[in-house]
């Protein structure tokens, strides 16, 4: 009996505030920049900083992009009323990866083929550079052995391809979903199927490619150093950031219509509830990695942690954990606070927040002059700034591409569903 | 114990979660405050119809955890400390990254099992005998596809005939008096 069932409103486009967020972004960037170009000058260190930093706002949205794209292909995949409500945006998330592949450039032109950034681009002949005490014994043999892999040719040809095969895919997933509202209601479950193969094949492809990508762009920063979790300790934290990212854009466009009337408080307790499932996967992952690694205490791995651990970097670690998982964690056990707007954006903003400070611990002890050492400079404030604006003109274009679709994608059964009043009397 | 004689509430059956919910209102809108819901399914409206916002579970799953925390985080780190001290691969004796894991089981466990005999205890379970089941109706509907709402007499608003009438104004199947 689903009397005094909401009615969908006509206006589904995303209202007119969704400029003013833009705005708000451009210029939140701008600034930044500014700055962060004037931080990389000051820093006297040949740009190191500034590019280390611009490594990290590039991870941080390509995994808004790439992850939004994996948690769409789960939707279509698991189905479900909060899969319906969050489409249109992860879709918007896909249709960055322009703007993504931009940011990667530099990462590419100046990170390997300049070798500014990865050491096995920068010292190619390690006896050379050992003899003149440039790398230790353990790098030299590392980057020998991992040379196939690690250079600069497979650097570029990896990664192309992964850029290439998820342009493929964000062009279907979007160019379908048009067509698909476009389409009568008795066809769904064609369409069901269509995006069903393609995405099942589509998050397998996706967690070889992201494996890749990580092992590249952020492993292969210390050579030494390797872990099998380190690509699944991405995917989950794309998951992570992904959930902050669309609760927050939901509870932001709950203001206005269309979303007013189709975002409940059942669907955004229930996306509560995943960002609570992968807080507690990410801290298993993490945690996992690290037990195994404290437990076998083998000479080849403990490095890498005594890295971030030692020489300050403790404080950063512990911190880490506070913000990536203590604080969510707690907070999200709260029945009340998932179901509270005002609240659950707050844990949202930690959630990403916690991302960023986690990829600065990944990032920065991965240099000589950092690692066992957590020293302020310049360009440590680097860190503070340049990604702020690498994420808030993703925010500006991720808005963009947030118009130029209805927000509510029609042609789905689920949509009588959203329509119901909440806690509906049999 | 003395035997508790006399009537125990006026138990009105409904046909509909929606008329329950409504008549439920009605009752704790006009000052009923000692009155109960029974459905067949859990029916949060009913419960919050009737005033009946939170419960204490969530705390004692919360309780029982922390102290499956502490216990056996305690318990690791006396066996290892004081205990029993053994020299594993050079280890500190004081091995918090080893003892995070058992620690955690036991949370979950302390947890799980707090909430689940907190729950039965805050409903008053095992309980061998409730006045409710004198009724029929009752006994045949509660269980199956009929929703209940009971004015209790122990409310300072209960006169029976009054409650009578305010019940049968919610047109209800049927209205009963049900004895201890």
């Amino acid at each position: 009996m689903a009397h005094h069932a909401n009615t969908l409103p006509h206006e589904l486009d995303a209202p007119a505030f969704v400029d003013a967020w833009r705005t708000r972004a451009l210029i939140t960037g701008a600034i930044a920049s500014v700055l962060g170009i004037a931080m990389g000058f000051l820093a006297h260190d040949d740009w190191e900083h500034f590019f280390r930093s611009w490594l990290l706002g590039f991870i941080i949205c390509f995994g808004f992009c790439i992850g939004g794209m994996a948690m769409l292909m789960v939707q279509y995949l698991s189905g479900g009323k909060w899969g319906l409500l969050i489409r249109r945006s992860l879709e918007a998330m896909t249709r960055t990866l322009p703007l993504v592949f931009l940011m990667f450039l530099p990462v590419g032109i100046f990170g390997a083929s300049l070798k500014k950034l990865y050491i096995w681009a920068r010292y190619p002949n390690t006896e050379d550079a050992l003899r003149h005490h440039l790398i230790n014994a353990e790098q030299a043999h590392a980057i020998a052995f991992k040379k196939p892999m690690l250079n600069v040719v497979s650097f570029w040809w990896v990664s192309l391809l992964c850029f290439a095969i998820w342009a493929v895919y964000t062009f279907f997933l979007n160019r379908w979903s048009l067509q698909r509202d476009a389409d009568t209601a008795p066809n769904v479950p064609y369409w069901q199927t269509k995006f069903e193969n393609i995405s099942g094949f589509g998050v397998l492809l996706y967690s070889i490619l992201l494996t890749a990508g990580a092992i590249y762009w952020v492993m292969s920063l210390d050579p030494t150093w390797y872990s099998t979790v380190y690509g699944l300790q991405f995917l989950v934290g794309q998951g992570y950031g992904v959930l902050a990212l669309v609760i927050l854009t939901l509870i932001g466009l709950s203001k206005a219509e269309p979303m007013k009337t189709v975002f409940r408080i059942t669907e955004q307790h229930d996306l509560g509830k995943l960002c609570f499932a992968f807080t507690m996967l990410n801290i298993y992952l993490a945690f996992a990695a690290f037990l195994i690694i404290w437990s076998g205490n083998s000479p080849e791995e403990i490095p890498w942690f005594l890295d971030r651990i030692r020489g300050g970097w403790g404080v950063i670690a512990t911190l880490d954990v506070m913000f990536h998982w203590l604080l969510p964690f707690t907070l999200l056990l709260s029945r009340d606070l998932k179901r509270i707007k005002s609240r659950l954006k707050v844990v949202c903003y930690i959630m990403i927040f916690a991302r960023c400070w986690d990829m600065f611990w990944l990032i920065e002890p991965n240099f000589a002059d950092a690692r066992r050492n957590l020293h302020m400079s310049i360009g440590i404030l680097e860190y503070c700034v340049v990604p702020v604006a690498l994420i808030a003109f993703w925010m500006a274009y991720y808005f963009t591409q947030l118009k130029q679709r209805p927000l509510v994608a029609t042609n789905d059964p689920h949509l009588a569903e959203i329509l119901e009043p909440e806690h509906a009397h049999a | 114990m003395p035997v508790r004689e006399g009537t125990y509430g006026l138990l009105a059956e409904f046909d509909t979660p929606g008329e329950l919910v409504r008549a439920a209102k009605a009752a704790y809108g006009s000052g009923w405050r000692r009155l109960d819901c029974y459905t067949p399914y859990p029916l949060e409206e009913a419960a919050e119809a009737i005033g009946f916002h939170r419960d204490e579970v969530s705390l004692v799953c919360l309780l029982g955890g922390l102290l499956g925390l502490a216990a056996m985080y305690g318990l690791e780190t006396w066996i290892s400390v004081w205990g029993y001290p053994l020299n594993i691969g050079g280890r500190p004796y004081y091995s918090w990254v080893a003892f995070m894991i058992p620690a955690y089981e036991w949370t979950i466990l302390y947890a799980g099992l707090s909430a689940a005999f907190g729950m039965l205890a805050m409903c008053g379970l095992p309980s061998l005998y409730h006045p409710l089941f004198n009724a029929p109706n009752f006994r045949n509907g509660a269980t199956n596809d009929k929703f209940f709402l009971c004015l209790e007499a122990d409310d300072p608003k209960f006169v029976l005939d009054e409650a009578r009438k305010f019940l049968e104004d919610q047109s209800p199947v049927s209205v009963v008096e049900v004895e201890y």
